[in-house]
């Protein structure tokens, strides 16, 4: 029964995880990642047999074989493994956190594609619009063709040049002034 | 030679050396960042030469020691004198020694041209302690005994991997390093489950005792394990649906960062695979070779016909570093045919085809990034003439661009020969077929690349030539060019040896039973079936 349930809440983060990292904006790609890490963590956990008030500390130490076999103890190992593995992904989250809101600070935006939708607005490197507003192309549902300018956009990123003022939101500016 | 280095003592011990002395030493260089401005920089670079320099050492040592007897060695050591499976295991033969050798020869050619080329910001946020953290995770991930451990390393070198590639922190660098770092992530957690997977299944986590298990565990076990692994360390090496990662960012970060990567981080991938496979699923490696020449035969081909429309010199010799990782999979596929003629040969061309490819894929990249750092620019169409001012760069980028499209007297030629041989021996025509046209794309690749950045009118990216700075940094970039590109030459003319080596360490991947003796797990671990019974 246990084993059951863990199954299924296993299944549903990494579902969930899996969903939102598939999503554009980045604090969902971070909430995703924390999710999945912690459906893989909750795996580890079950890979040792799960029981009941048992404790993780065997009695007599040159008879471990019988111990383990008449289950006389919880196994130990996998909760050493999810702690390393809690550590490390609690690290890489605080790094990627870190990277998001540098971009966020550079580009004044969290989407993930179309940061600069509204830079190439103003430029339109390929017309692909057609007049119309490029960030309704790249947001709408019906579109999902804005990777032809995933390279336009790479091509921005690598400029050694700072942005010009006029890239970045306007929003920010209004925050800031209140 | 050999003999001499055999003539030294090896205690098992010392196999902690190569990871414990690059994470001493980067706590050394953090506390020498302390230091005042001149000194701080001299002496980081000089101990992080010097500790590299005795990694290669050591991995000479390592490999004269295994390479002893006809059959080879194993050196093990199980930390604490704790018996496997409770313990921890590091474990060496000939092929680790061989990627100890190369990673540490890497790095000894990158320190000097980091320091010819790095601008003070970067080396003082930390470049050197870094390199030194990657360089024990990829040692330690070589090592490694048991599957946990080999997580715990590959997230040690992927972490100093995430810093240096946003080291410095231009909007390029943020926008690549974001995907990479995702990317890895989710393909070590595939990694996690794995060895979740293992632990549930098997009841323990001992490379060893795992490959015994194996062989009584159900078809499904197996299959799920080998499934979640192939696509583990598939996306590390950069496997064909799962290369993404790879492109996307190795264009961004300085160029002495990108030389360390392109040479070193795919091979460990690629490595795992070849440890593991032939180990734990020896099986699956024969049923499954549809699948992984196929894999193979996409990795190349589609890689090398993107690298055709890359604009910049460093995007294009990334998807040129996925296109090689595919031959190396062929050698994989190939390793335990039947049909072979001779057992292991597939696996001896493998590894001399890393080997290799390290060694000439590094010098690229390094030369490539003289060019872009002195041209302003790495646009193919925006620069151009470059022979006129650095002819010797030139001739060299033309020799290592040469080794790697596989042209006679170069390591490239003998690696794709007997690799082809072998492809040829297990009567996979279709496979060589198409190794041999990659090749060719790959020289036209090559040829296209040399000629727009040293061929023609000179023309640079910015508005005038700015040649490296300091007056010793050109020759503190061309001198490891040089030593790489001599290198691949003298492995391609005495290649005797060079397949001697291979050949016996390709026999010591494939001997499982000689890696189970060797680490000796206790048996008196119950197995799985008893060990899932569900409790009274």
């Amino acid at each position: 029964m246990t084993t059951i349930v863990l199954g299924l809440l296993v299944a549903t983060l990494l579902a969930t995880g899996s969903y939102m990292v598939m999503r554009r904006g980045q604090i969902k790609l971070i909430l995703g990642l924390g999710l999945l890490t912690h459906g893989v963590n909750l795996m580890l956990f079950g890979s040792g047999a799960l029981l009941r008030g048992a404790t993780p500390i065997f009695k007599d130490k040159d008879n471990f074989a019988q111990e383990l076999a008449t289950r006389a103890f919880a196994d130990p190992l996998p909760q050493a493994l999810i702690l390393t593995a809690i550590v490390i992904s609690f690290g890489l989250t605080a790094f990627i956190v870190v990277l998001v809101s540098r971009r966020d600070a550079l580009t004044g935006s969290d989407l993930v594609p179309g940061e600069l939708a509204r830079y190439i607005n103003a430029q339109d490197p390929f017309h692909t619009a057609g007049g119309q507003d490029i960030s309704e192309v790249l947001f709408s549902d019906a579109s999902d063709d804005y990777d032809i300018l995933q390279f336009e956009l790479d091509e921005i990123y690598d400029r050694k040049e700072p942005l010009p003022v006029d890239a970045t939101d306007t929003t920010v500016e209004s925050s800031t002034a209140e | 030679m050999l003999e001499l280095l055999q003539s030294i003592p090896f205690q098992p011990t010392w196999l902690a050396l190569p990871v414990a002395l690059p994470m001493a030493a980067a706590g050394l260089l953090l506390a020498v960042a302390r230091l005042g401005f001149r000194q701080r920089f001299r002496l980081q670079r000089w101990i992080a030469g010097v500790v590299a320099g005795i990694h290669v050492l050591l991995a000479l040592l390592i490999l004269a020691h295994t390479l002893a007897g006809d059959e080879g060695a194993r050196i093990v050591y199980q930390m604490g004198s704790w018996p496997a499976p409770f313990g921890i295991t590091l474990i060496a033969d000939s092929f680790t020694a061989i990627m100890l050798l190369m990673t540490a020869l890497l790095v000894v050619a990158v320190v000097p041209y980091a320091a010819g080329t790095l601008d003070h910001h970067r080396e003082s946020m930390g470049f050197y302690p870094l390199t030194l953290l990657l360089l024990m995770g990829m040692n330690g991930a070589y090592l490694a005994g048991d599957l946990f451990n080999l997580y715990v390393f590959f997230e040690v070198l992927l972490t100093s991997s995430f810093v240096l590639l946003t080291l410095g922190g231009t909007p390029g660098q943020i926008n690549g390093g974001i995907r990479y770092v995702v990317l890895n992530l989710m393909a070590s957690l595939v990694f996690l489950s794995a060895a979740g997977v293992a632990y549930g299944t098997l009841g323990t986590l001992n490379m060893a005792q795992m490959a015994q298990r194996m062989d009584i565990a159900p078809d499904a076990v197996r299959i799920l394990l080998a499934g979640l692994m192939l696509v583990a360390f598939g996306s590390k090496a950069g496997l064909f649906p799962l290369f993404f990662w790879l492109p996307a960012s190795y264009h961004t970060p300085h160029p002495v960062v990108t030389a360390l990567f392109g040479g070193t981080l795919t091979k460990v991938g690629v490595y795992t695979l070849f440890r593991l496979f032939p180990l734990f699923f020896p099986g699956l490696l024969v049923a499954w070779q549809p699948l992984i020449l196929t894999i193979a035969a996409l990795t190349m081909l589609i890689s090398v016909l993107a690298a055709f429309v890359q604009p910049t010199i460093r995007r294009l010799i990334s998807f040129d570093i996925i296109s090689q990782v595919g031959f190396m999979l062929l050698a994989l596929g190939i390793a335990l045919d039947p049909r072979a003629p001779v057992t292991g040969f597939a696996l001896a061309a493998g590894i001399i085809f890393i080997v290799h490819n390290m060694l000439v894929k590094t010098a690229l990249l390094m030369g490539g990034g003289v060019a872009e750092l002195e041209m302003g620019s790495g646009n193919l169409g925006a620069i151009g003439g470059l022979a006129a001012k650095r002819p010797y760069l030139a001739g060299l980028f033309f020799v290592a661009a040469f080794s790697l499209a596989g042209i006679p007297p170069s390591s490239g030629f003998v690696s794709k020969l007997s690799l082809l041989q072998a492809t040829i021996g297990v009567h996979q025509y279709w496979m060589a077929a198409v190794s041999l046209l990659v090749s060719l794309l790959t020289m036209m690749v090559m040829i296209r690349l040399w000629q727009y950045i040293f061929w023609g009118e000179f023309t640079t990216g910015h508005a005038q030539w700015t040649p490296l700075r300091k007056p010793w940094a050109s020759w503190l970039t061309l001198g490891p060019i040089t030593v790489l590109v001599a290198l691949s030459l003298t492995m391609g003319i005495f290649f005797r040896p060079v397949l001697h080596v291979a050949q016996k360490a390709a026999n010591q991947v494939l001997d499982r039973t000689g890696y189970i003796a060797a680490v000796a797990p206790l048996a008196d671990v119950p197995v799985e079936p008893e060990f899932w019974e569900p409790p009274q």
